[in-house]
């Protein structure tokens, strides 16, 4: 049990740190928008 | 930005800053603090003992991951100091400072460490010592604890406030949002029904991390200035009593700076509190062994600058439990620790550091700080590391036994100890003071949608909350309680600071590229 949370744990970070490279590639020019 | 804010529950009460209670945000804040404050005083050893289980799971699980993070946001910081970047002003291209480069470095060192430098500078170093000393000769052993001592404290403590302050400076006074956690994601990302949920939850969590992280420095800065006026006037068992009165004297003591301007208020505590600890520090080099404690701190800082990096690399894994539990007590738990400091001394960091350069804000706020540190680490742990090297044996008792009194107990070794832990206290109470009052001003930013100068009403309202928060710490009377519940939540800020500098990134990489 505590090494099935031990890997669900782990692949929460490595599913995080995939998106933080992702979010760094994605293009913005469509992202932002001008609400401001 | 103002419709932008009003979507996000931040906006002042409508026809200016009104009340402390009038966003949603810091309604659930206040909830979810309230809570946590109950569930203390009603069950203090319950409550301890939830936060430190979950505290040790994340630690084992994700210990690679926390040193990953910290290690990553120092190369960061380095990267864009020295990077094209680095000449990018925190504010219009003609803005300039607001204040002077020693009161900014004495004002960003007093609110990040303040307090814990009195109470650990020699009492850090001898208990790695008393460790390290069991699998080393004792002169090694002397040397590897100043060296982790000094990493707890350096580098990569400083990267981290460094850059979450970086990215509220940069996002706040060169693209105009609010200085708020949350707001650079909106900023970067464009407001959509992803990102303004996520801004939301990261102001959430930086409010609940800023009220119990202040809250648990007023209740330990309370017990240590107990313990030091204890020590002076050689009293034992005062009780709650005298703690009362410690806490009723710091009240009175937050709250004139927080109706006076940020720059006379904060700048006079911060200056007072670091010319009291400056004073100690070369009171004791003069007074002390100076040959012994000066190649100490010559040492340490070959030693720190030779190998910090590839230490905080350093996961202890394949040693043996022992020092895994260390590794968990201490370098994990100071790094969550710097983590949970990193929303309410980043905003201020950046609320003070407006019209600096990139490259000058990280050399400053990462440098300045640690080469201190080193040098107050060299020579309060080397005035320890001389008496025990000496021979005498009852300091590591002390240090096995009451930790608190470490600090004391080698100023009762030197001249004039009545005066110099009379100064203790005096600098330890400026140090929660300044602590406070900087914490009330950020989160009374927080209150009134990243306005810079939030109005007297709300930041005595913060003064109030907070003190309240404190008593109650207070009166739960468990310092391990505090810690594990600080530590629990600044562990989803580790993720937090990640998604800012990614924002950062992309963003100075989107300026330059237009």
């Amino acid at each position: 049990m505590s090494n099935l949370l031990d890997t669900v744990m782990n692949i929460e970070v490595f599913l995080f740190i995939g998106l933080l490279v992702w979010l760094y590639f994605k293009p913005v020019d469509k992202d932002r928008d001008s609400s401001d | 930005m103002t419709e932008n804010n009003q979507a996000r529950g931040l906006d002042p009460a409508p026809g200016g800053q009104k009340s402390v209670f009038s966003s949603p945000l810091l309604i659930v804040a206040l909830a979810i603090t309230g809570v946590i404050a109950v569930w203390g005083l009603v069950d203090a050893a319950g409550l301890a003992a939830q936060a430190a289980f979950l505290v040790q799971i994340q630690f084992t699980s994700r210990a690679w991951f926390i040193m990953l993070a910290v290690s990553f946001m120092l190369i960061v910081s380095i990267l864009l100091a020295f990077s094209r970047y680095g000449s990018i002003r925190l504010g219009k291209d003609d803005d300039r400072p607001e204040f002077s480069t020693l009161s900014w470095l004495t004002m960003l060192f007093a609110a990040g460490m303040g307090v814990g430098l009195l109470f650990w500078g020699s009492a850090e170093p001898l208990t790695h010592f008393e460790l390290i000393s069991r699998y080393e000769k004792q002169g090694t052993a002397a040397g590897y604890a100043l060296f982790v001592t000094n990493f707890h404290w350096g580098l990569h403590a400083w990267a981290i406030y460094a850059l979450t302050g970086l990215v509220i400076a940069y996002f706040g006074f060169r693209r105009g949002t609010p200085s708020l956690i949350g707001a650079p994601i909106v900023d970067t990302f464009g407001r959509n029904r992803i990102t303004l949920p996520v801004s939301w939850l990261c102001d959430l969590l930086a409010i609940v991390a800023i009220a119990i992280g202040v809250g648990g420095t007023i209740a330990m800065g309370v017990f240590q200035v107990k313990d030091g006026i204890d020590a002076l006037f050689g009293l034992s068992d005062t009780g709650m009593g005298l703690t009362a009165v410690v806490f009723f004297v710091l009240c009175a003591a937050y709250f004139p700076p927080l109706v006076v301007d940020l720059g006379s208020g904060m700048a006079k505590l911060s200056n007072a509190a670091m010319a009291v600890a400056a004073a100690l520090m070369i009171f004791i080099l003069l007074t002390g062994p100076t040959h012994y404690i000066m190649g100490g701190i010559v040492q340490a800082l070959g030693e720190y600058f030779g190998g910090a990096l590839v230490h905080g690399f350093r996961t202890y894994t394949f040693l043996d439990e022992h020092i895994g539990n260390w590794f968990s007590s201490w370098t994990l738990t100071y790094m969550v620790w710097w983590i949970a400091w990193a929303p309410f001394v980043g905003v201020f960091i950046a609320r003070i550091s407006r019209g600096r350069t990139i490259r000058e804000f990280i050399c400053g706020v990462i440098l300045g700080p640690t080469l201190f540190s080193i040098l107050w680490f060299g020579i309060f742990g080397g005035a320890g590391f001389h008496t025990v090297l000496g021979g005498e044996s009852e300091l590591m008792e002390v240090v096995q036994n009451n930790v608190s009194a470490v600090t004391f107990y080698v100023l009762n070794r030197f001249p004039i100890p009545g005066l110099t832990i009379s100064l203790v206290v005096v600098a330890a109470f400026l140090f929660i003071v300044t602590s406070v009052v900087s914490a009330a001003f950020v989160l009374g930013m927080f209150s009134s949608g990243g306005d810079l100068n939030p109005s007297v009403k709300i930041k005595l309202s913060w003064g109030v909350i907070l003190g309240a928060l404190g008593a109650v710490m207070i009166l739960s009377g468990s310092i391990d309680a505090i810690k594990s519940i600080i530590a629990l939540g600044a562990l989803p800020f580790v993720f937090v600071v990640l998604l800012l500098v990614v924002c950062l990134l992309k963003t100075l990489k989107t300026e330059f590229e237009n």
